[in-house]
């Protein structure tokens, strides 16, 4: 959706509510007066007049049409001005842009969704679909790896998720005085998942390392390339394909991405 | 045969000044230095054809260096104003609507006829119109392209630089153009190869004639003494298909980022880089969102969330540049992303540019060398 023919004109939003989450992460939800139109795994390009134009994935489910839940970590001088606005306030939005993650190979199987920090906002709303679905997938494992734990994000819907069926396997770089679960890497969770990896599905997003790491190990396991999938992170100033900062090996990470296979990327270096 | 016509040289002054009365005619000029430069055309004596390169490519027109894009409206109890006053915008059109949502759309509707173009940068035009309008349309570029007319000149004194004619972008265009001149002398052939360019020749059709035979002997003599002047003959097959078998290791482009300055004059002169940066700019009345050119040569072209670099070490960066003309390019839209301009051997103080790295390559291919 975009105003009009111009594609590089945003639309003006409202923010409705903003939830903190964590350490440097709020969650804003926006409504707009247009319908929205995106799937997860898509992407907007949010604005903020005089600051500038950042592109933040899609962190609500579709159904929700005028308006997006966007999870925001204060990360640059565009997110800085961002957070530093209130409820009411507007923010402007283009998009949705980017391709959204597959779901159909998921059907029927077992899925291992992987994340990293905030790469757990673009992987929320599968979570959520999931919990929609539960006749088309199998049994959902969700591994979640945060440096500390004050910097684990939508803490409290993680309770209700677990209450409706999903495993959450939670793990942190540095643990707390408090904290009593697992420290590590997220990879070091693989052994907790009691799905047959070879014939699940995976959906991953984090840091480059992370998605590296992730990618090569479920691969050794034995899980098909194309069913090993994950969303990329980029500079980006179009969100079109035209600027040319996503630019990656012959893709646009806006265009052809941010969600890729790893049959896709394992050639390249990423992102 | 049909779009073929011969205007006497003496007549060309008269058709330009008939030109401009329809757009701004925009011509080679030269610049106080010695460089060629395509601006807006006042003296129609003045315009230099026949003369080296210009710099940068006529791109500038479809694509300015700096390119506002969006204006928004500011009230006073919306958004911070700058604590300074800022100076007045030169873009504003106060009679202008900013529309519903506070924005005014700042496109360009100028109507531009350039003349004196060279056969390389239309062919460059021929593959960003498929790059800008294909998938998402660019609107701004839309808009230019719709609005400006080319005339563009076969090249028959390539400078020492050019190699065109190893990549069929020149020095003679068979299609892509909107009207194309040859000088044979006191006269053009001219032929028009698009609905604009026809419509602008029939619509002066008492200036033009038909050509005889003894034009067609003479244009087909200029072109093949055009095409035995270059002095420079270069494929870039041969380095692509090195790169493509893995037979240039990090080594080699290590060496070529050795040379590169990351200056970002082969960007800016390329007529096929396009990457563009959005900024907003502030003024008392109103925020602008323009787009600037960009270039991956720069470090920070690339950064992220959190200050992560993806491309830090510059031979990743100065691989890019080649990779994308050489590879990619190829790989999507099926030509190489070099039309052989020569414009980066101009410009570049490392000696880096395309035709030297092709050469490079070439060379460890014969030899058999691996780096």
């Amino acid at each position: 959706m975009t105003n009009g023919k111009n594609i590089y004109l945003p639309v003006n939003g409202k923010i409705e509510e903003i939830i903190p989450q964590g350490r440097d992460v709020s969650l804003f939800r926006v409504r707009t007066q247009m319908p929205l139109n995106y799937v997860p795994g898509q992407f907007f390009m949010v604005s903020v007049w005089g600051a500038g134009e950042v592109p933040i994935s899609v962190t609500s489910l579709f159904g929700a049409d005028k308006a997006v839940e966007l999870c925001i970590r204060r990360a640059g001088f565009v997110t800085e001005t961002i957070h530093s606005l209130k409820a009411g306030d507007p923010l402007w939005l283009r998009g949705p842009y980017g391709n959204g993650f597959p779901l159909e190979i998921s059907k029927n199987r077992d899925v291992v969704v992987v994340a990293g920090g905030i790469g757990m906002a673009p992987l929320r709303p599968l979570i959520e679909w999931f919990m929609k679905k539960p006749e088309d997938v199998g049994r959902v494992t969700l591994l979640y790896g945060a440096k500390t734990p004050e910097d684990i994000v939508f803490r409290d819907e993680m309770e209700d998720w677990k209450e409706r069926g999903i495993k959450v396997l939670l793990t942190v770089d540095r643990a707390d005085e408090c904290w009593k679960g697992h420290v590590g890497l997220v990879t070091g969770l693989w052994q907790e998942v009691h799905s047959d990896l070879k014939k699940a599905t995976a959906y991953i997003c984090g840091p480059e390392v992370m998605i590296k790491a992730a990618m090569g190990e479920l691969f050794l396991f034995g899980m098909p390339e194309e069913r090993i999938i994950t969303t990329l992170e980029a500079h980006m100033k179009c969100g079109v394909g035209k600027c040319g900062h996503c630019y990656t090996g012959p893709r646009y990470i806006c265009t052809d991405g941010p969600v890729f296979s790893y049959r896709e990327i394992k050639d390249i270096s990423i992102p | 045969m049909k779009n073929e016509w011969i205007l006497e040289k003496n007549h060309l002054s008269y058709w330009l000044r008939q030109l401009r009365k329809a757009g701004d005619l925009i011509g080679p000029l030269r610049d106080k230095g010695r460089d060629i430069v395509f601006r807006s055309v006042d003296q129609i004596h003045e315009v230099v054809l026949d003369s080296p390169a210009s710099l940068p490519s006529p791109k500038e027109f479809l694509l300015p260096q700096y390119d506002p894009m969006l204006r928004l409206k500011v009230t006073s109890d919306g958004v911070n104003l700058p604590s300074k006053p800022q100076p007045v915008s030169p873009n504003v059109h106060m009679k202008e609507s900013y529309g519903k949502t506070g924005v005014l759309d700042l496109m360009d509707k100028k109507k531009r006829v350039i003349f004196g173009v060279r056969s390389c940068d239309i062919s460059a035009i021929r593959l960003l119109d498929r790059f800008y309008l294909e998938g998402y349309r660019d609107p701004y570029y839309e808009q230019r392209r719709k609005n400006t007319l080319f005339i563009s000149i076969v090249c028959n004194n390539p400078d020492p630089t050019c190699f065109c004619i190893g990549l069929g972008t020149g020095p003679y265009l068979e299609k892509g153009f909107d009207i194309q001149l040859t000088d044979l002398g006191n006269r053009y052939f001219v032929q028009t190869a698009s609905a604009e360019g026809i419509k602008t020749v029939k619509g002066i059709s008492f200036l033009f004639s038909r050509p005889r035979k003894t034009d067609y002997d003479d244009q087909y003599e200029v072109f093949l003494s055009a095409t035995a002047r270059f002095q420079k003959r270069i494929s870039l097959e041969s380095p692509r298909r090195m790169i493509l078998a893995g037979r240039l290791k990090d080594d080699f482009w290590q060496k070529v980022a050795r040379r590169c300055f990351e200056c970002g004059g082969c960007v800016y002169d390329c007529p096929l880089c396009t990457c563009f940066t959005v900024t907003d700019r502030t003024y008392p009345d109103g925020i602008e969102r323009i787009r600037l050119w960009d270039t991956c040569l720069f470090k920070g072209f690339t950064r992220m969330a959190g200050g992560i670099l993806p491309n830090e070490k510059r031979m990743l960066r100065t691989r890019r540049w080649y990779y994308h003309k050489l590879i990619h390019y190829p790989e999507v839209l099926n030509e190489f992303g070099c039309v052989g301009c020569g414009r980066c051997a101009i410009t570049c103080p490392g000696k880096i540019d395309m035709a030297t790295i092709a050469t490079e390559i070439k060379g460890l291919a014969i030899n058999g060398e691996e780096e």
